[in-house]
Formats: structure tokens, C-alpha cells, sequence
């Protein structure tokens, strides 16, 4: 099943690649892919605010990223970008992320921030908790831009708890702060990109230190 | 990268709180962050370390290398310096008691900022002495939450309203000391002979010794003058002068500057000074007709305690007023018994041991007590009678607050009521044939001290005792030995299980697992050395003069017992606002961080004086 799902990816994988123009994209396509069967190597934790939960009409307004082993997350890797909405903002995502058109005045344009972005994630697993969000906004935001998808190697913190320790949840107990206090992770300020990157990236560090990391290929961390 | 996060929690902790916004953000951004499950291995001991590890959340235990002790550090500790200064192999295994989550510093990032930052660095150069110590000088400079000025330790001539010295001369009238009294409206006179003084005259003595006692006052002043009465410097603290009047039964004491007398400082300025009723407590227990009139004096023990802990009173000094308040207790309770049932047919002492006999009594303390008899005692003549008094004294005490002894050291037991000659044989054979179990239960018969009687029978016991033990290395080992083998619970923190206590869960027990401790290292020195003071910081002092302890050591263990003790005094202090009984008990997790860092120091240091003493004294049995 591994093995099938991860011939399926890498198609789609080298299918986008052919589809991005020179730039940013085409660079992290060019990077290519993570051995999915050893051992998970360098990975980038990601989380990114956004002024509405369609990835259709609404934009990424941060994204954190951290770089992370399976062993340690490294801070001097660590990274926000600010990017403008494209309409302005509207009163229930300001209350949510504490972010204000004026935060947002100095703040790069989305292209600008996806060509800084793509460089981070170029050939590396990226981790986020509930990925289908991150995934669905980078993949709009790179077909606005480069009229070309996003496809990238994706770990889901959510899936990987209800995968790996299916007994120890409810489904609605399942937010990361909730998850993080399982395994006694401490409880950082909410909703700040960088800070719930971190978060979920230490949230994998406890996971995967909860399974031990024999036999651990990549492959059997990624998102199915 | 703004990481306020990260940068907010250890910005908060020490000696992180010391660093400039550049430097933290510096460290910070250099932060890795490693998640450790319980009981997995962080380091190992003997390796390579690249880490200065702090704890964001979880606990960790640090087996200190080659022992099997152990410290355990919580959340916002930090631990691996040692190794990065020394640029060493790592002398501790440090193992995860909780689930973990570290911030780690690299060490090139840790070794600059150490350099850079004198006070960040000093945290990590200095020891924990020297840091205890500084703990300690800044309580006394605190003082209580609510006095500005920490008000006992003014001197004297702080508060000591100076003016021109009124005095007479012996070839004065009493009559004419009398109108000098009025006219200058003074309570207290000053009796010179020339340029000295030779006496003093209160209104009260005029009361009692003139007019009660219709004196003639064309008599000259020295037939109703206190003679040579004692005097204090002018820089003397007021706890002190307070403490001297509290012993010597007096309200006023002349103050000199330079040999000259600048004044008189009564008790009421003290007492006004200290907004307290210290005094009052003492003079209640004195003049109490009733044992149950003595019990509501010492129920007003607890407020006045409260009283000198907010007014920043040190622990020593404080225990030292309580101890007095437990002395006239006790000789008040007895005169009361023997009122009531006829004066004692021999002669015979009362003596108190452990924590009173070393004038270190804290609120909350039971009673151990036992009587010693003089030439002439026969059991069968007079066992009777001292049975009685001995209820009488242990019911009175009871009710006073001084509870019955759960170990039955009282003069109620008849192993309490023993002949000098008893006494005597009794400690020739601990200390000729100890065991382990004798000694645990015997170490606080050699703090003893005369509360009421004959003084000089308990003066002979301790000399007979302290001179068996000088001579005897093989009990002395044993005093020592059991000195060590008390558990200190190093590094203790928020969950660590430390004493379990039915009422109120696991607890820190300060008597048992701090002071004890010092005080038995005390008292080994002691009976090493021959030294019959029971009060631990003479003992330590004369231990390090005669070479027993270092100098060094012996002040650690003085800073160690007073940081401690003065903890216990504001917790009792706490205790008694919140309207509770006072304990020695203490939830860990009630500790202020300043607390919890710095009885870890004292447990270090504690811990290595036992060493200490364990291989310096301890190896004569084996």
C-alpha cells in the first residue's frame, strides 16, 4: 500500500514539476523529493494564518516555518513572512490572529512571499498540524501565481495521532493545543504562525518519540 | 526572528532575567529544542557535552556522578554548565522523571554570554555557598513585606531619644531623686558616684521599695537603687536589647557611646518601635496565677511571632525570643505545681532538651523535658510527690501549647525521673555500648539545658556526658554515622514525593529534613570535641576553632540553618494569618522561586558536610 501510494506521488510529484514556469516553483520541483524509505532526514514545520478558511477566495497572511529532525527543531531556522491579503481584512480574522491591516502594511505581496517560502521547503517532508489547510492554501496560492500546482511531501500531526494512538483521543479533542497537553508539551500563546509552527513541530518530536523511531521510514509518516 | 514565546519564558528565569534584549534574542534564535519521554536518557555521565539545557517544561533527575545522589530540577532550571566551564566530560547522568521539553543553548553561544555578562556569568561561577550566603544578606536587607526599614535591625541609638542624661548622686536623698524624677518628668533615673554609674531608679522602685515598703526617703538613693546596672553600647540592634531585657526580668538599660552614657532606652520604645508584644507575653507568664492564665500568655505567642517576622527579625533571633518564652513557661508551670502541691523535698532540676535547650525553639514545638535529683533522693520517699509535679508541669505545658512528647520524654515517664547518678549511668552506657537505634533516639539528650531548680545538677550531667563522649571515638562514629544517614532531599521540586503527612499530602518537612540535619552535624562536632553549648551556632563556631569543621564550613552551615529557619518563621508567620495552626510542614509548591532555588543550594551544602562528616568521623566501626 506504501509502496503504491508512494509511486502515485511521486507521478503527481514529477507531473506539477513539468507544469511550474522558471522561478520559485520549478527551483523547489528541481530540488525533488526526500528518500521515502529512510529515515525521515531534514523537515520543515509550517503553519500558516490565513483571513478565511476557503483557499479559493482567501489569503495566507503568515506562514511560520521552522526546520526540524526527528530528533530536534533547530530555532535559527525559524522564519515568519507577513504577505497582504488581497481585500482587506475582515473583523472575525482580525479578532482570531490579532492582526491588523496595519501589522500587515509592511508585509510582501504574495508572490514575494512564496519565493521566499519555496526555498524553506525544497526537498524537505513538511510537517503541519490538520495539513490539508496548508496544502490547499500553498497549492491556490502557487496556481494564482505560477499557474502551476503545489505538491509536496506532507506530515499530518493530526492524522499521525489518530493513525498511531487511535485510543488515546476523541475526535474533537484532537486541536493541537489539546494534543500537545497529552504529552505534556507546554501551552504556548495561540494563533501566532511561528509559534503554533513550533508547536506542531514539537508535537511530532513527542510523537514520534512515543513510537520510537525504529523502522520509521518517511514514507510511513506521510500524509495518506 | 521575533520568538517572544521562547524568549518571554527564559528572559523570567535566573540568571537569564540578567541578560540585555540583544543578548537574549542572540540566545534565543541559537536555541535547539528536544523533547525527551519520561524516564528516557537526556546525557550520560563521562561524554562529550555540546548543551547548556533549560527546562521549559517536565522535570529531570541528575544522579550526581559516582554517588547515588540525587538532584531533580524542574521547569525554568537549567543544568550541563559545569561540563561547558570546565570543558570536561560530563560528571552527571541526567535522566527524565517527566515527559520533557528542553531549550538548548549551544555551548560557543553559552561560553560568550557568560564572558560577556558578568552577572549572568557569576550565577554559573559561583558556588552554592556563596550564593546561599547572598540569599541570606538579602533577606536581612528585605526585612518583612511591611516594614520599610526592617526596624529591628536599627541600633539602639536609632531610636533612642537623646537629650540631656537625668541623673543624681549617691549622696543624693530619695526624697530629692525623687523630685529630680518629677520635675524632669522621667521614669528612670541615673545614680552616679562622680563621673560613674553606679546605679538606677525606676518609679517602679519607688513604688515597691519605698512607698510599699515605707522606706524613709531622707535616706540616701543607694538604699533603693538597682546597683551596677547593666548597660548596652549604643549600636546595639534592637532585638538584642530587647532580648537582654527579656532575660534579665528588666524594662530599662542605660546606652553608652564612647564609655559615656548618651541615654536610657526603656522597653516600651523598643516595644513602640517594633509594634509588638513581645515583652507583654514574658511579664503575663511571670506573674501568671494559674496555669491556665499562663496558656492565654502563650496564646498570644503566635501573633507576636507573626509580629517579629514582618518587622524582618532574623530566625536566630527569633528563636531565641520564643526559647525564652518556653524557659518562663516552664519555671512559671513548675513554681505554680510546687505551690499547689509543697515545695519539692530535695533539690532537684528541670531540664528541657533538643530544640529549647538550644534556644532554637519554633512555634508548634512539643514538649521534652525530665527532672534531675539531688543528694538525699530516695524513690520510695519521693517518687510520689515529684510524679504529681511532673503531671501538674506536663498537663500545664500541654495546655500552653507545648504538646505531651509522642516519644515520651517527659517528666511524666519515670525513665524521666532519675537521680544525677541515674543520669549519669544512663548516658555512660549510650555512649559505652551505642547502638543504632539508642543513638537515633538519644542524640537530643545531649541538648540539654536547666529550665527551673538546681542548675548546677544539669550542668554536672552535661559535663559527665560530653566528657564519656570526647574520650569514646567508637560512639562518636556512631553519632556520626547517623548524622549521615539522614535523607536530603536534594534538589527537591514542585512533585517530588517528600514526607507524606495524613492531613496535608506530601509535604517539605523543614524540621525534619533541613534543620535536623545541620543540627546533628552540630552536635557530632560537639561531642567530638567536648563542647557542652547546646545552641547550634556556638557549636558550629567552636567547632571550626577547634579544627573539627573549616571555618568555611562551619559558616555555610550557620548561613545554611538561618536561610532555613527564617523560612520556616515566615511560613508559621503565613500560617498564623491565615488563622492555622503553625507546622514545619510546607508544600512544595506553595515555595517562591528565590525559596526553592536557594534550599537547593542549602541541601548541597548540608549534604556535603555530611559527607564530610561521614569520612572524617563515621569510620571508626568499620
Amino acid at each position: 500500500m506504501i509502496l503504491d501510494a508512494g509511486w502515485r506521488f511521486a507521478r503527481r510529484f514529477a507531473a506539477a514539476a513539468r507544469s511550474a514556469p522558471p522561478g520559485p516553483l520549478a527551483d523547489f520541483y528541481a530540488a525533488g523529493l526526500p528518500d521515502m524509505k529512510a529515515a525521515p532526514g531534514d523537515m520543515v514545520a509550517i503553519d500558516l494564518e490565513t483571513d478565511g478558511l476557503t483557499s479559493a477566495s482567501d489569503s495566507i497572511i503568515e506562514a511560520g516555518l521552522v526546520g526540524m529532525t526527528t530528533s530536534a527543531i533547530t530555532l535559527a531556522t525559524a522564519r515568519r513572512h507577513r504577505m497582504r491579503p488581497r481585500r482587506a481584512l475582515t473583523g472575525d480574522s482580525v479578532i482570531v490572529h490579532r492582526i491588523t491591516d496595519d501589522a500587515l502594511a509592511g508585509a510582501e505581496t504574495e508572490a514575494e512571499g512564496l519565493a521566499k517560502i519555496l526555498p524553506q521547503l525544497a526537498g524537505k517532508a513538511i510537517v503541519a498540524h490538520f495539513a490539508p489547510i496548508e496544502m490547499a492554501f500553498l497549492d491556490a496560492a502557487c496556481r494564482r501565481v505560477y499557474g502551476a500546482p503545489f505538491v509536496a511531501p506532507f506530515i499530518c500531526t493530526f492524522q499521525l495521532e489518530q493513525r498511531w494512538f487511535p485510543a488515546s483521543h476523541r475526535t474533537n479533542e484532537l486541536r493541537l493545543g489539546h494534543v500537545r497537553r497529552a504529552y505534556h508539551l507546554p501551552d504556548y500563546t495561540a494563533h501566532d504562525g511561528l509559534i503554533d509552527a513550533i508547536a506542531c513541530g514539537e508535537l511530532l518530536l513527542a510523537q514520534i518519540a512515543r513510537r520510537g523511531k525504529g523502522d520509521l521510514p518517511l514514507a510511513s509518516l506521510l500524509r495518506r | 526572528m521575533e520568538l517572544q514565546e521562547i524568549r518571554g519564558f527564559i528572559g523570567q528565569q535566573a540568571p537569564f532575567n540578567h541578560l540585555t534584549a540583544a543578548q537574549l534574542s542572540r540566545l534565543a534564535s541559537a536555541i535547539t529544542i528536544q523533547y525527551f519521554r519520561r524516564d528516557s536518557l537526556i546525557i550520560d555521565a563521562g561524554v562529550e557535552n555540546q548543551w547548556l539545557s533549560v527546562l521549559r517544561s517536565g522535570a529531570v533527575e541528575l544522579m550526581l556522578g559516582g554517588t547515588d545522589l540525587a538532584a531533580r530540577l524542574g521547569e525554568g532550571d537549567c543544568f550541563g554548565y559545569p561540563s561547558l566551564i570546565r570543558n570536561g566530560l560530563t560528571q552527571n547522568r541526567v535522566v527524565a522523571l517527566e515527559d520533557c521539553l528542553l531549550y538548548r543553548v549551544p555551548k560557543a553561544v553559552f561560553l560568550d554570554l557568560r564572558t560577556e555578562n558578568p552577572e549572568f556569568g557569576q550565577f554559573f561561577d559561583i558556588s552554592e555557598s556563596a550564593r546561599l550566603r547572598q540569599a541570606v544578606d538579602k533577606l536581612k536587607g528585605m526585612g518583612g513585606s511591611v516594614a520599610q526599614t526592617a526596624p529591628v535591625f536599627a541600633a539602639v541609638k536609632d531610636i533612642l531619644r537623646r537629650g540631656e542624661v537625668i541623673r543624681a548622686q549617691v549622696t543624693d536623698t530619695v526624697a530629692a531623686a525623687a523630685q529630680i524624677m518629677a520635675h524632669s518628668d522621667v521614669s528612670t533615673l541615673l545614680i552616679y558616684q562622680d563621673d560613674s554609674l553606679v546605679g538606677i531608679i525606676t518609679d517602679k522602685d519607688l513604688r515597691r521599695r519605698v512607698l510599699g515598703a515605707g522606706l524613709d526617703t531622707a535616706l540616701p538613693v543607694t538604699a533603693c537603687m538597682t546597683r551596677d546596672p547593666r548597660s548596652i553600647p549604643a549600636d546595639t540592634p534592637v532585638m538584642a536589647a530587647l532580648l537582654l531585657m527579656l532575660e534579665m526580668h528588666i524594662h530599662h538599660l542605660p546606652v553608652t557611646e564612647n564609655g559615656r552614657v548618651i541615654g536610657v532606652i526603656g522597653a516600651s520604645d523598643l516595644l513602640a518601635h517594633m509594634g509588638s508584644n513581645t515583652l507583654q507575653i514574658a511579664n503575663r507568664i511571670r506573674q501568671a496565677p494559674s496555669p491556665a492564665r499562663v496558656a492565654e500568655a502563650t496564646a498570644l505567642l503566635p501573633r507576636a511571632v507573626s509580629g517579629l517576622i514582618e518587622a524582618g527579625v532574623d530566625a536566630d533571633h527569633i528563636g531565641r525570643f520564643v526559647s525564652s518564652i518556653g524557659e518562663q513557661s516552664h519555671a512559671r508551670l513548675l513554681a505554680l505545681a510546687e505551690a499547689e502541691i509543697g515545695p519539692a523535698p530535695v533539690p532537684y532540676a528541670l531540664v528541657a532538651f533538643g530544640s529549647l535547650a538550644r534556644s532554637e525553639q519554633a512555634l508548634g514545638s512539643d514538649q521534652d523535658n525530665g527532672f534531675v535529683f539531688g543528694p538525699g533522693y530516695d524513690p520510695a520517699l519521693h517518687d510520689t510527690y515529684f510524679a504529681a509535679l511532673a503531671t501538674r508541669l506536663c498537663d500545664g505545658l500541654h495546655a500552653a501549647g507545648y504538646e505531651y512528647c509522642p516519644g515520651n520524654i517527659m517528666a511524666t515517664n519515670p525513665k524521666q525521673r532519675l537521680s544525677l547518678d541515674e543520669w549519669q549511668q544512663n548516658f555512660t552506657r549510650w555512649i559505652r555500648t551505642p547502638t543504632p537505634e539508642a543513638i537515633l533516639a538519644g542524640t537530643i539528650f545531649f541538648d540539654m539545658r536547666a529550665m527551673a531548680g538546681e542548675t548546677s545538677l544539669v550542668d554536672r550531667l552535661r559535663e559527665h556526658a560530653f566528657e564519656m563522649a570526647r574520650e569514646n571515638r567508637i560512639f562518636q562514629s556512631f553519632i556520626a554515622r547517623s548524622a549521615a544517614g539522614a535523607r536530603i532531599p536534594l534538589g527537591f521540586f514542585r512533585n517530588l514525593i517528600l514526607e507524606h503527612d495524613a492531613v496535608e499530602g506530601d509535604v517539605l518537612n523543614l524540621k525534619t529534613q533541613a534543620i535536623a540535619p545541620i543540627v546533628d552535624i552540630a552536635r557530632a562536632h560537639a561531642l567530638a570535641k567536648g563542647i557542652t553549648v547546646a545552641n547550634t551556632h556556638e557549636r558550629l563556631a567552636q567547632a571550626a576553632a577547634a579544627g573539627s569543621l573549616s571555618t568555611e564550613g562551619a559558616a555555610d552551615l550557620r548561613d545554611c540553618l538561618e536561610f532555613i529557619r527564617d523560612m520556616r518563621f515566615r511560613h508559621q508567620g503565613q500560617q498564623i494569618r491565615d488563622g492555622q495552626p503553625a507546622t514545619n510542614k510546607l508544600a512544595p509548591r506553595t515555595l517562591s522561586r528565590f525559596d526553592r532555588e536557594h534550599l537547593r543550594d542549602a541541601f548541597k551544602i548540608i549534604r556535603a558536610q555530611l559527607d564530610h562528616l561521614r569520612s572524617s568521623m563515621a569510620g571508626g566501626v568499620t
